[in-house]
């Protein structure tokens, strides 16, 4: 297990939120290319199911790393937001594998998250400097 | 009118074939992450790669030998094994990103895992390789590649900020507001793309393979002076496309997928068809090409009989080269590597490499033993010698900026 110290963390959890920004942004994009018809399934379903694996491996390497003391709320704030990446990215394969790509209220919730990662991941940012 | 016919298929598979995994993915990683702001390394390397392929095809045209054959003459055993190496390295690199690419592309289309294509992919390139004549390979290929054109179509419907795009033109300008550390390695590995030594090894050893002579050097000009710098275009549309769908969202490119995903929000299901029938020409044109290059190279450097001009049985350990060769590309990546990671590190690589591929070719160039009267002159020289102070520079930094930015995550 890597023990950084709290500005280590902090350049880990940055990557790690940007990596899963482009991740759920690029979900987003693909459900919507394809809820407008723009896209065959199976084009979808790789895009979808490679964010998917991704995001996971970005949560799971990211628990993996010992918090420094004086980062522990952030860590509880970075894990929970990024749990949620990977929750909507499931939805969001299980939608692509049932052909179900035109649900606002998954697109949304994307949106929202994929702000969310980045705004975190400035502040993180921000606390390493 | 025949040459005619000659001069504009030669332009349209130099269009078609200029792009290959490391393009693909580089110019939309750069794109999504720094805009239009690289654009300058890209017209450089073009610039780059038709000033050697110029000189490569010369050499075949005039001496109707190949550029490994002469590097070893000319330079000595040693130097000609360093020069070996050093492209061999990159060029099976390459190989392994090039069938992973294939399989990738028709992974879009089946959504079967990219491991279990490669080996069918690994047979077909093999027995295109064996049985397919070299100028089926280069036409088919070359004009099917002419489908990433799809691009431009793509980037007009997407319809960009032109006014931002020509303020991100500006070197400078870094919209993405990533490090200038990264920048650099980006630029660096933009120019190893674009200028990947197989190219003009296997633009060489096909001038031989089709029996250039002084009277195709016109047409071989034209190829190189029309056909890369508009193959270029297709890099400059794919940058464009990222840069406009990913750049404003922080999004970064690291699948086939995304490459491809900006046509289908800008033209649909029928470009995006055209889009992955451009991934698979381009990709499986690249991996003919790196595989023969891989033959070409050692048969060339020890040798042996080798080329597509001569009947399998005749050049076996050739073709032997290439088998193995194929079978250790497709070990490689059944073994789960990422193909996309093998394309990243294959294209730094590339940059590193560089100079062992361009100063030999640069010296055989200027020895009127092997090109009399059509040796470098004045102007060739002078480019060349400028170029050769950029690929050390890009070769000395690329190692260094790969640690400081641990491989361009930042």
């Amino acid at each position: 297990m890597s023990r950084p110290d709290a500005s280590g963390w902090d350049q880990q959890a940055q990557q790690a939120l940007k990596d899963a920004a482009s991740d759920v942004g690029t979900v987003r994009i693909a459900l919507r290319t394809a809820a407008r018809d723009r896209a065959w399934s199976s084009y979808t379903i790789v895009l979808v199911a490679k964010a998917e694996e991704t995001t996971g491996k970005t949560e799971q390497d990211l628990s993996s790393v010992q918090v420094p003391p004086a980062r522990r709320i952030a860590a509880r704030e970075t894990l929970d937001l990024l749990s949620q990446a990977v929750a909507s990215v499931q939805e969001a394969r299980a939608h692509a594998a049932d052909g179900r790509y035109d649900d606002p209220g998954l697109v949304d919730e994307l949106t929202r998250l994929a702000k969310a990662l980045q705004a975190e991941a400035t502040k993180r940012e921000a606390a390493a400097q | 009118m025949k040459r005619y016919f000659a001069v504009l298929l030669g332009v349209l598979t130099a269009i078609g074939g200029f792009v290959d995994i490391g393009d693909l993915v580089t110019d939309a990683q750069v794109g999504a992450r720094f805009g239009w702001s690289l654009t300058w390394v890209i017209l450089v390397g073009i610039g780059g790669i038709c000033v050697f392929a110029e000189m490569a095809g010369r050499i075949a045209a005039v001496s109707h030998r190949a550029t490994f054959d002469l590097v070893r003459e000319r330079l000595g055993p040693r130097v000609g094994m360093l020069n070996l190496v050093g492209s061999i390295l990159v060029t099976l690199l390459t190989f392994i990103a090039e069938i992973g690419g294939v399989a990738l592309a028709l992974q879009l289309v089946g959504s079967v895992s990219h491991v279990l294509i490669v080996p069918f992919v690994a047979v077909a390139v093999w027995l295109v390789l064996w049985r397919a004549k070299f100028s089926s390979i280069e036409n088919v290929l070359g004009l099917m590649g002419l489908a990433l054109l799809v691009f431009a179509v793509a980037l007009w419907q997407l319809g960009p900020d032109w006014n931002e795009v020509v303020h991100q033109l500006k070197p400078t300008s870094n919209p993405g507001g990533e490090s200038w550390q990264t920048y650099a390695y980006f630029g660096v590995a933009l120019f190893g793309a674009a200028m990947t030594p197989y190219e003009v090894f296997f633009f060489s050893s096909g001038g031989v393979e089709e029996r250039w002579t002084r009277k195709d050097l016109g047409v071989m000009r034209a190829n190189v002076f029309i056909g890369f710098p508009l193959g270029g275009l297709i890099a400059l549309a794919i940058v464009g496309c990222a840069a406009a769908v990913y750049l404003p969202q922080g999004i970064a490119v690291e699948t086939l997928g995304q490459v491809g995903l900006p046509v289908a929000v800008g033209v649909g299901k029928i470009g995006l068809a055209i889009v992955v029938v451009g991934f698979f020409a381009a990709t499986f044109g690249a991996a003919c090409e790196t595989g023969l290059s891989v033959g070409y190279s050692l048969a060339q450097y020890y040798g042996f009989q080798w080329g597509k001009f001569v009947r399998p049985k005749e050049a076996a350990r050739f073709h032997a080269i290439v088998l193995l060769a194929t079978v250790l590309a497709a070990g490689v990546l059944v073994t789960g590597v990422d193909p996309i990671m093998v394309t990243e590190v294959s294209v730094v690589f590339s940059a590193i490499a560089l100079p062992l591929t361009y100063l030999p070719i640069l010296v055989i160039a200027n020895d009127p033993d092997y090109l009399g009267e059509h040796r470098n002159g004045p102007v060739a020289n002078a480019l060349g010698l400028v170029y050769l102070v950029i690929v050390v520079i890009a070769s000395v930094a690329a190692i260094p900026l790969m640690i400081a930015t641990s491989t361009g995550q930042g």
